[in-house]
């Protein structure tokens, strides 16, 4: 059972349906990605969780039980457009969001500067936000997002607007977030992302879930029966009709992508190269996650 | 209810807060008698700036040649001769140093009408001082003509000058003397104040709205509260606010009152005391001149202290409190249906048309404040926070008010739920101009 179940969940808008038919199980203390291109429908979903609008059918639930008002409190949530009052205090605004979810007023301060001083903006307490570069107002808004300590934590597009130094510093804080029981909801376009720190997804297109599961198990069943082989030097792997094809040469690859025919297994046609060539090494080439993102958007249209 | 505290302490903060804010909240008072002052300064430099003219004037009856002196702005010459036949061409000879001519008929004993020439167009104040010196001359001149030995003495003692002074008869028989330029006075004030507060806090709560959209807050303080809390604490922390800055305003009045009081009294009694010692002296006129002031002076005092204040303080802050509810939900509604600020216009126009109506009905009241017109418009919710204004002064009868107040709580409760159901819906739309159409849909659903 997973702590957030969405059950058959549709919504309309005047002359659209935003979602169709949404179902999505997230487990307890996972990472879990919600892809799709824009416009699929993710914001409309994410907006349900948070309960800034009901659905028109169907159910979510928060930790085997329907959600309630007050569960906002347990939810953190950092919108892809960021916001903050531009002529608040840093670290009033992080204490006014923070008392907004529920937080008491001495345990917002502890805890705001507590954050402050994990991202190093303590000097920066008393400026007033719009002084703050945009990287800083991104930290700031990123403390203001889990300084209650939510159970559920919704990123959108958390790491557009950072610089590779301070994507690295959070990506650890989430992953710090979910070693300490938080579960994390992330949509994203960033497909390395999602390979590199998503355990489940579900990918939207047209308002429906279009493919859902565990990324190893996606990526395995997306398999096109590709290897990459490696021969010696000054060997050339030639096709054989029966058994492969030959892809054409990437760019950046010493190896070379050997498609197998239908039917083929992945042993025979090993045996065969490896009495042809002098075989170094073989790897089966998984497709990557930004490739299958594509093809099913693709096919969808 | 404590999220919608946090939410109006901080909105109430942030404006509060601001040392622009402080600023003039204190320099209000000052810059509006200021700019009460500007007429009187316009008035001062113009009299103090300008040269005196030269007005010629030809008297064709020669009796008043001389009845028309000079003041600190024009100076009479009087022509004869050749100039006289042919003013015309002393004018233009003049070349502008001549500002006007004027010319006294030969009969202007039996027809009392003169004619002034001028290239220019003439100043007020020049034709009034000649039709006032030349009145005042003639009519000596008539009176002497009867040949009645003392009449000018008899004439200026038969004439009345009648004061009128209204008492107001009190339902419990009690009897209170009333001033209707003071009942007046405060009507407009209440009127204007209630319609500047209106307009101006709508339209910082609609900016508000429109800053939060802007910069996409909103969507964060959406997931930890309702919109409807965010709305109605917008507009009671931005409200109170308008009641802060109120009040601010009569604690100044109250001290300058005080101040500008005991100064008062201080400079009088000396000067009064004085008079009476003139009084005993023979020419003592002036004196009683001033005495005669005093009195007036108390008749305006006794017509301030004749107003129900209580009364109008409390109608005032209900209907401060109903007027700003109403409007600033409208604008909060309407700002949450546009990206940027200059888009608002469309939706912004009538509510300030609707405004702008109510204060042009409170001051057409002022001729008939019970009169149907008047009625009307103090029980059209849009209008009567204003209108009601100019009205109370005059003794409104308590089934209207009552009945008023309800009307305008009623309707202001109903715009402030259609406002928030556009504004939950607005606030989370973006990217497109939406129109009466789709504000429309959004109450619907």
């Amino acid at each position: 059972m997973g702590f957030i179940e969405v059950n058959d969940v549709v919504k309309r808008y005047s002359g659209h349906t935003a979602l169709d038919h949404v179902s999505l199980n997230v487990p307890q203390g996972s990472i879990y990605g919600l892809l799709g291109p824009n416009g699929a429908g993710k914001t409309s979903l994410i907006r349900i969780i948070n309960q800034i609008t009901d659905p028109d059918e169907g159910t979510v639930s928060i930790g085997g039980r329907p959600m309630r008002r007050d569960d906002v409190a347990r939810i953190g949530y950092l919108p892809e457009e960021r916001g903050l009052y531009k002529k608040m205090n840093v670290g009033d605004e992080i204490v006014y969001l923070a008392r907004l979810k529920g937080m008491s007023k001495g345990d917002a301060i502890m805890a705001m500067l507590d954050w402050l001083e994990r991202f190093d903006l303590s000097e920066w307490r008393d400026k007033k936000v719009e002084a703050l570069s945009k990287g800083m107002q991104q930290k700031v808004q990123f403390i203001a997002t889990v300084i209650h300590r939510p159970e559920l934590l919704i990123f959108d597009e958390p790491f557009s607007g950072f610089d590779p130094v301070n994507a690295d510093q959070l990506k650890a804080e989430i992953l710090r977030l979910r070693d300490q029981g938080s579960t994390i909801l992330f949509s994203t376009h960033n497909m390395e992302s999602v390979e590199a720190i998503c355990e489940e997804i579900s990918l939207i297109n047209h308002s429906k879930v279009v493919l859902q599961g565990r990324v190893d198990d996606i990526r395995r069943n997306h398999k096109k029966n590709v290897i990459a082989v490696s021969v010696d030097r000054g060997q050339r792997v030639e096709a054989d009709p029966s058994l492969f094809t030959v892809l054409p040469a990437e760019a950046g690859r010493r190896d070379t992508l050997v498609r197998l025919n239908e039917g083929v297994t992945v042993r025979e046609a090993i045996a065969c190269l490896n009495e042809r060539y002098t075989l170094t090494g073989f790897t089966e080439v998984l497709p990557s996650m930004h490739e299958i993102f594509v093809e099913t958007v693709k096919q969808e249209v | 209810m404590e999220k919608l505290k946090l939410i109006i302490v901080r909105e109430y903060m942030a404006i509060v807060g601001k040392k622009s804010f402080i600023v003039m909240t204190l320099l209000m008072p000052f810059l509006i008698v200021l700019v009460g002052l500007i007429p009187i300064a316009i008035e001062y430099f113009n009299r103090s700036g300008s040269e005196q003219l030269t007005v010629a004037v030809v008297d064709n009856s020669g009796q008043y040649g001389g009845a028309i002196a000079d003041d600190e702005l024009y100076h009479f010459v009087p022509l004869t001769g050749a100039d006289a036949a042919d003013p015309r061409a002393c004018y233009d000879k003049a070349d502008g140093k001549i500002e006007a001519v004027v010319v006294i008929p030969a009969d202007v004993d039996s027809v009392p009408q003169v004619t002034v020439y001028s290239e220019n167009t003439i100043a007020v104040s020049l034709k009034s001082h000649i039709t006032r010196q030349l009145s005042d001359t003639i009519t000596a001149r008539r009176i002497a003509a009867y040949g009645v030995p003392g009449m000018a003495e008899m004439v200026n003692k038969a004439t009345a000058n009648v004061d009128l002074k209204s008492v107001r008869w009190s339902a419990d028989g009690s009897e209170e003397e009333t001033s209707t330029e003071i009942a007046l006075a405060i009507g407009l004030i209440l009127a204007f104040v209630t319609y500047m507060f209106v307009l101006s806090y709508g339209a910082m709560i609609m900016n508000g709205v429109i800053e939060e959209k802007t910069n996409r807050i909103v969507e964060v303080v959406v997931s930890s509260c309702k919109p409807f809390q965010l709305m109605m604490g917008k507009i009671i922390g931005v409200g109170l606010v308008g009641l802060t800055q109120f009040a601010v305003w009569v604690v100044i009045l109250i001290i300058v009152a005080m101040v500008g009081g005991s100064m008062a009294a201080d400079s009088v009694d000396p000067s009064t005391m004085a008079a009476a010692e003139v009084a005993n002296l023979p020419g003592g006129a002036d004196a009683v001149v001033e005495v005669a002031d005093g009195d007036a002076m108390s008749r305006v005092m006794t017509g301030i202290m004749g107003v129900n204040y209580v009364q109008i303080l409390v109608a005032f802050v209900l209907y401060f409190i109903g007027g700003y509810l109403l409007y600033a939900s409208l604008f909060a509604g309407f700002g949450s249906a546009v990206d940027q600020a200059s888009d608002a216009s469309q939706f912004t126009l009538p509510v300030v048309i609707l405004m702008v109506i109510a204060l042009y009905a409170g001051m057409g009241c002022i001729e008939n404040p019970s009169g149907p017109m008047a009625f009307w418009c103090s029980m059209i919710p849009f209008t009567s926070p204003v209108v009601m204004m100019v009205r109370l002064p005059y003794d409104v009868p308590m089934w209207e008010l009552a009945l008023s107040v309800a009307i305008l709580f009623g309707t202001a409760i109903a715009i402030t739920w259609l406002a928030a159901r556009i504004y939950r819906t607005g606030i989370l739309r973006y990217g497109k101009k939406f129109g009466f159409k789709d504000i429309f849909l959004w109450i619907k659903g």
